[in-house]
């Protein structure tokens, strides 16, 4: 008997020791072993599926919690306590004895000399145009709310949803479809006793956040139930929305992207609105489970809520139009609109590349010409590095200057404007005219290629993806190909494009942003599809744009409008992708037989080089 | 056109053709430009291309005299045949004349030096 009791005690002893090994490696947190107000749990955190609720409720019982600090995918996490008394109580009763962490395994705790930072997160901002505002009802009020809607007259089939039960006035949201049809209101209107609300609320905010909603959604959430996150549908409702919370204080996870994660605390009687940057751009849900980790009301840090049933009332007023807010990543709008004009664009394609792209290159072949003759240093490195007697091919190769880099190997350019051509021809280049998605060349023949600022005039990813396809068919085992496209963002690391650059406007500033107003205007100027007109020497607001070249002389198929010098100038719109970031590299690595060496950023330019395999 | 570029060309693009190559050649007009011949390029060249369309070529420009059928292993050492390939392949410049699908009939023109290989988008 003593013997066995030995061999747990050093077993332990040893776990211990390893979990303690890992912490200082892992977390850089050095373990000391007189007390502190700092603990760490060595073998249970957040990927050992502990929660900070049940931590927290445990630790409770022994002392006061500050904070509880979880890392993610962490097998350990840290209690931040009151003071060293309630950390050597917390210690001597949870050491070797709680079972917290998976399959209820005995957690080991150790006094360490400082906590990892990681922000609290009930010390955030709350997100932009978030407003709470305690106590908008009364107690008497509530009650009055809650009877108001019936709840309990209704058969609970007809509104339990999976998670919550539901009931819906003014009109129904159907959450097939995530809207409303503003066609069909419902014979129950949102309450009378409601009206009183409004008034109340022009008196607290601001007029443009003062609505009187036309459409009520009631919520009934069970302790455990909750609601994933969502935005609420862009172009069913208007900003704001409001929540009024009844029965129960519950958190709200608000989330932004992948980083941003707020927990709002919603007291019960409040009124939550959610307006602008809150309403359109942030997720809202709330978490199915049983407890909430909240600040505590009396001496900061945490505390643990037990959640009892709570009744929210969402009023939002029907927006009956198109969504235009500012915030296109949750907007179904934006996303309807974006999806409307792909379609529109792929049925357009060949026609809009003849008259964007080929019709223009040829109507400003000298001129364009003339403005590019200095090879880009990257591109000059590239073609100089194939050895004697190799064959490149330049695909798209305008009026020929990357052609005559290297005098030890062959350059064929191609290119779809014959007007570039003929500049090339004149300068003794090996050139033929085709299209850059049917390359008239052998299999497998070609040391190398390159393809500059071409690929992003096709319309299409299809279109983009075979113009690469091509280059790649072409290509010898182990020839490799350089292209270039021009960026979305032209200000990566902070670091402005020439093309920004030779914005005067841009140069006074050098440090700060380019400002989004005025950079472009709505009219297409196209007859085949509706596409913004980039303003030159700006940061691009879409992907697809046409982007004007001006030229001083006449010709048709152009517009005219008078400079300021009296001169008449021509404005010619070229259609554009312009390419997000690893757009690129994700079209080549669709292509089997090629595999990509690097991708980088240059001058405004997202650029690949591959290697056939 | 120099002929260097004609030995790439094919009209396997267009649909229902399976080889396309080599294209049938027919020049009316050329010119003879002077370049500056390099021995070691013409030879690291040469096994980048497709030999027997590099002859058929030299048969067509009336240049094939002395040029073999088939390269044999040292042709490296062969000064004179250096110096006949890298006139046919970079000194002819074909000005006017067209290139055939073997295989459709398809015409290309060559105008001004530059060949027309465009395809219709119902010919892919």
């Amino acid at each position: 008997m003593i013997d066995s009791g030995k061999n747990k005690n050093s077993k332990i002893q040893r776990k211990h020791k390893r979990c303690q090994a890992i912490l200082s490696r892992d977390a850089n947190v050095e373990c000391v072993s007189h007390p502190t107000k700092f603990i760490a749990i060595c073998n249970a955190g957040l990927s050992t599926g502990l929660q900070k609720e049940t931590i927290l409720e445990e630790a409770l019982k022994y002392g006061r919690v500050i904070d509880i600090v979880m890392l993610p995918n962490k097998s350990y996490c840290f209690i931040n306590c009151y003071n060293e008394d309630d950390a050597k109580n917390i210690f001597d009763n949870m050491h070797g004895h709680a079972k917290l962490g998976q399959n209820e395994t005995i957690i080991y705790l150790s006094y360490i000399k400082e906590i990892p930072e990681a922000p609290n997160q009930y010390n955030q901002d709350l997100p932009e145009g978030l407003i709470i505002i305690n106590d908008f009802v009364s107690a008497d009020e509530e009650r009055i709310l809650l009877e108001a809607i019936r709840m309990s007259e209704e058969p609970l089939e007809n509104n339990l949803l999976k998670h919550r039960r539901v009931k819906h006035f003014g009109y129904e949201f159907l959450y097939g479809i995530n809207n409303v049809d503003p066609e069909k209101p419902l014979e129950e209107n949102i309450p009378v006793e409601c009206d009183a609300l409004w008034k109340r609320l022009e008196d607290k905010v601001p007029d443009r956040l003062a609505l009187v909603p036309d459409q009520l959604t009631v919520n009934i959430y069970e302790p455990g139930q909750g609601i994933p996150p969502h935005v609420d549908t862009h172009s069913a409702f208007l900003d704001p929305i409001y929540s009024l919370s009844l029965e129960s204080d519950i958190v709200m996870e608000f989330r932004r992207s992948n980083n941003n994660h707020v927990p709002v605390v919603l007291p019960r009687r409040s009124l939550l609105i959610m307006s602008g940057e809150s309403r359109y751009a942030w997720t809202h849900g709330i978490t199915p489970r049983h407890m909430d980790v909240i600040p505590s009301k009396e001496g900061g840090g945490l505390t643990i809520h037990h959640r009892t049933r709570r009744t929210s009332f969402t009023f939002r007023k029907l927006r009956r139009n198109r969504c235009d807010c500012a915030y296109p990543e949750l907007c179904d709008t934006y996303a309807a609109e974006q999806k409307s004009n792909e379609d529109k664009l792929a049925s357009v394609a060949a026609k809009l590349e003849e008259e964007n792209v080929h019709k223009v290159y040829d109507e400003i072949a000298n001129h364009f010409s003339e403005t590019r003759y200095k090879p880009w240093p990257k591109v000059e490195n590239f073609i100089k590095s194939f050895e004697c007697g190799s064959v490149v091919m330049d695909v798209g190769c305008g009026n020929g200057k990357y052609l005559s880099v290297n005098p030890n190997i062959i350059e064929i350019g191609c290119d779809r404007s014959e007007g570039l051509l003929q500049v090339c021809s004149q300068r003794k280049c090996h050139v033929f005219q085709c299209n850059c998605l049917n390359l008239p060349f052998r299999d497998n023949s070609v040391n190398g290629c390159i393809s500059i600022a071409v690929i992003h005039h096709l319309a299409t990813e299809a279109r983009r993806l075979q113009a690469i396809a091509e280059m790649a068919r072409v290509l010898v085992s182990n020839g490799r190909c350089l292209i270039y496209v021009w960026a979305k963002n032209q200000e990566f690391n902070c670091e402005k494009s020439s093309y920004l650059h030779r914005n005067r406007n841009n140069r006074m500033q050098n440090t700060k942003s380019v400002s989004n107003e005025n950079t472009q205007s709505l009219s297409s100027k196209s007859e085949l599809v509706d596409l913004p007109v980039h303003m030159n020497r700006t940061q691009f607001q879409e992907q697809d744009v046409f982007v004007p070249w001006k030229l001083k002389s006449s010709g048709p198929k152009s517009i005219e409008t008078t400079t300021e010098d009296g001169g008449v100038k021509k404005e010619f719109l070229r259609y554009y992708h312009v390419f997000e970031e690893g757009e690129l590299a994700q079209l080549c690595a669709r292509i089997e037989s090629i595999e990509v060496e690097c991708a980088y950023y240059d001058q405004g330019n997202w650029c690949v080089i591959f290697r056939k395999k | 056109m120099k002929l260097i570029t004609y030995n790439f060309l094919t009209s396997k693009c267009i649909r229902g053709v399976k080889v396309g190559y080599p294209l049938k050649l027919k020049i009316v007009q050329k010119e003879v430009v002077q370049t500056d011949f390099n021995p070691e390029f013409i030879t690291r060249l040469l096994p980048r291309l497709d030999y027997p369309t590099v002859h058929m070529a030299a048969e067509l420009v009336d240049c094939a005299e002395g040029v073999p059928k088939e390269l044999g292993e040292n042709y490296a050492a062969d000064q004179d045949l250096l110096q006949k390939l890298h006139h046919i392949l970079l000194e002819i410049d074909i000005i006017e004349g067209q290139l055939e699908c073997p295989e459709t009939g398809r015409i290309f023109p060559i105008t001004q030096g530059i060949p027309n290989m465009l395809l219709n988008e119902d010919e892919v």
